[in-house]
């Protein structure tokens, strides 16, 4: 009975999302060779030749990982200090419905409202300039659609700590740090060696495998960027979209290459990811 | 003797489902006649898609076009959400799945998607000729007959016509720029005020200054010309980059799409904003978006007028029921209603000297716009679409020259 449960399992799987995905990366990977498309004319290395040349999807990768690099360090660094600076405080109702409710929040919503509250006509810089700090708006920094994609990581950091913060919290609960960290200070630890050497190593090698898939995630983001991002460089889906939407329908291939590269690069870094069993089994 | 029949049996079974399969589309359509047409266009379904940004025309379409549509020839029509390049990308991928049923019907389109479904052969033609409505329009205005400098040939039926204006508040700035030299003068002045949208209505934009580098308001006319865009573009691109550090952000980027420049123009981050349909202030005015101050104008070298259309798809199920539909949308009646001030406030694409007495009169007796400039008052700087490979380089070059620079 169980068996016949794996098996029916396994062609769920199959059917629902492997043969899908397979499908979509065929149809990706026909077109940038030019085999299938519209106006394509048939097999070419073109379309691969011109975006390894123009460098754009470099950029754009090493563009994304920093961002995401940093809205997820940021993001768990907050959702460590927070919970153990305040775990008791998450008792209280109020206190935990407050955290909890930007987990409630889709991240296009998340985006608008960054837009709302840090443009340079939005409400800080309305505020700014009702107490006289700043005269034009043009004086107010620059927060969205900026050079430092600060809107973005702002974005990334109010969608992610929620979940981090909630993570932790059964984390600690369930590793029970805190008669470890009893134990420690009755040996002689401090309040610093107890964090540092106690909890924030058993925390972080629980939730590792989790903050390696939320940084892909937060890599393969798109309304957050779109909304919120410059035009140069873009986000790498932000990217891929403009590729294969553009108005020259002969480049569109071009999209469909940097899709492929994105979805291989991705595949293969998740498939290392897992292989390590050692990770796989401490994980959280 | 029993295979025989069998055999029969098949035959006749597959030549009856062969007859059966959609007897109302195995019709040619361009040879019937009008009366035809409307008979099988009774009692059907019509599917459109169209860009649903504005609750104005939603309003007309849903309020008005939709029950009349019904009252008057028994047809559905369904709207669905959607405008160039959605609309391409169906087409395209309908193509290339073979599908021979189209989703869609009848497709709202402008010269930039005309060019790309013509490309992949995306619209179903001609059938303007049909429409007995169409003799109210003028096709040999090359404002209307001509689309991005190539002739529609009755594959797309004109519905709207509209010309690119400059919008800005009259009270912040009483003396807005005409030329590309008062612009140098102006972003100096006010820095941070103006930008170019990476989008449509900012390629439009970099059209009318490429029209005014050439000298003339006619010099980007005719087929598109390499050597002459080549040193257009490059004084072009040198002026901007010249100037940017004067624009939005100092240039560093630019907005992805008009409407947020619209948004910045209300909340005065910007002082300049530009748009199709003269500006679209006299709707964003009445929406309570724009000041009352708002004024719009032409370009001293001219801005650019052209129209927006309506297609049939190659593989529309309802080619009829598209055709009575597009039919009653030029009506002189439908025009009236799309013409109103309190409503869409769009100007008509038929020319009234064609018309009936009966709506030469209501046609005259529209009340003038509150905010925004009439269509006549700008017709003098109009200038034409140029050639499509024209917005094809800029929009790659814009993109290389100046956002990735």
């Amino acid at each position: 009975m169980k068996n016949k449960g794996k098996h029916i399992g396994f062609v769920l799987f199959v059917v629902f999302a492997v043969l899908p995905f397979t499908l979509a990366f065929g149809y990706a990977l026909l077109y940038s060779f030019g085999i299938i498309g519209v106006v394509n004319e048939g097999f070419t290395l073109s379309f691969w030749k011109e975006v390894f040349t123009s460098g754009t999807l470099g950029t754009s990768f090493l563009y994304s990982g920093i961002i995401a690099a940093v809205g997820v360090f940021l993001s768990v660094s907050l959702a460590l200090w927070v919970v153990l600076k305040f775990k008791e405080g998450f008792n209280n109702k109020y206190l935990s419905f407050i955290i909890y409710m930007p987990l409630a929040v889709p991240g296009i919503v998340s985006a608008f409202f960054t837009y709302q509250l840090f443009a340079q006509s939005g409400f800080f810089a309305r505020l700014s300039y009702q107490l006289n700090w700043i005269e034009t708006a043009q004086q107010f920094p620059d927060l969205v659609n900026d050079n430092w994609a600060i809107g973005i990581i702002i974005t990334f950091i109010s969608l992610l700590t929620p979940f981090f913060i909630l993570l932790y919290l059964n984390i600690y609960k369930d590793e029970r740090i805190e008669e470890l960290s009893q134990l420690s200070r009755a040996l002689g630890a401090n309040k610093k060696q107890i964090a540092l050497k106690v909890s924030l190593p058993i925390m972080l090698k629980k939730s590792w495998v989790l903050i390696v898939l939320y940084f892909i995630f937060l890599l393969g983001a798109y309304e957050v960027p779109l909304i919120l991002g410059q035009e140069s460089p873009q986000m790498l889906s932000v990217l891929i979209l403009r590729e294969l939407k553009q108005f020259d329908l002969t480049k569109t291939s071009e999209g469909y290459v940097m899709a492929v590269v994105y979805t291989v690069v991705i595949m293969s870094a998740t498939i290392f990811i897992f292989s390590r069993k050692k990770l796989r089994n401490n994980a959280y | 003797m029993m295979q025989r029949f069998l055999f029969f049996l098949l035959f006749a079974i597959t030549l009856f489902l062969m007859s059966c399969e959609n007897p109302k589309e195995s019709r040619n359509w361009k040879q019937a006649s009008w009366q035809e047409i409307e008979q099988q266009a009774n009692d059907t379904t019509v599917n459109f898609m169209m860009w649903q940004g504005s609750p104005i025309v939603n309003d007309y379409i849903n309020n008005y076009v939709k029950p009349t549509l019904k009252e008057k020839h028994n047809i559905t029509l369904n709207i669905s959400s959607g405008q160039g390049p959605e609309i391409v990308q169906l087409m395209m991928g309908e193509k290339q799945a073979g599908s021979e049923k189209g989703q869609v019907d009848m497709v709202w389109i402008n010269g930039e998607t005309f060019f790309q479904l013509r490309k992949i052969e995306g619209l179903w033609g001609p059938f303007t000729e049909k429409l007995p409505n169409s003799q109210y329009i003028d096709f040999n205005n090359p404002f209307i007959g001509i689309d991005f400098q190539q002739e529609i040939n009755g594959m797309e039926c004109p519905w709207g016509i509209n010309q690119f204006a400059f919008v800005y508040d009259s009270i912040k700035t009483p003396a807005p720029p005409k030329t590309l030299a008062e612009l140098e003068t102006f972003v100096k002045v006010n820095p941070g005020t103006f930008t170019i949208s990476n989008d449509f209505s900012g390629m439009t934009l970099l059209k009318c200054y490429m029209a005014e580098l050439s000298g003339s308001p006619d010099g980007l006319d005719g087929e598109f010309d390499q050597q002459k865009y080549d040193t257009l573009s490059t004084q072009l691109w040198e002026y901007i980059n010249r100037n940017r550090k004067y624009f939005w952000k100092e240039g560093q980027t630019f907005p992805k799409e008009h409407s947020k420049m619209d948004q910045m123009f209300s909340s005065g981050e910007i002082l300049l904003t530009y748009g199709f349909s003269e500006g679209g202030i006299e709707e964003k005015v009445l929406q309570g978006l724009f000041p009352e101050s708002t004024k719009g104008y032409a370009w001293k070298n001219g801005t650019i007028l052209n129209s927006n259309y309506l297609g049939i798809t190659y593989n529309a199920t309802n080619k009829a029921g598209a055709m009575q539909v597009i039919n009653f949308l030029i009506s002189p009646e439908a025009q009236l209603k799309r013409a109103e001030p309190s409503g869409m406030n769009a100007n008509p694409v038929l020319d009234i000297s064609k018309l009936p007495t009966e709506y030469k009169d209501k046609f005259e007796k529209i009340t003038a716009r509150q905010y925004g400039p009439s269509l006549d008052e700008l017709s003098e700087n109009a200038i034409k679409e140029p050639a499509p490979e024209y917005m094809l380089n800029i929009y790659e070059d814009f993109r290389t020259y100046v956002i990735e620079k």
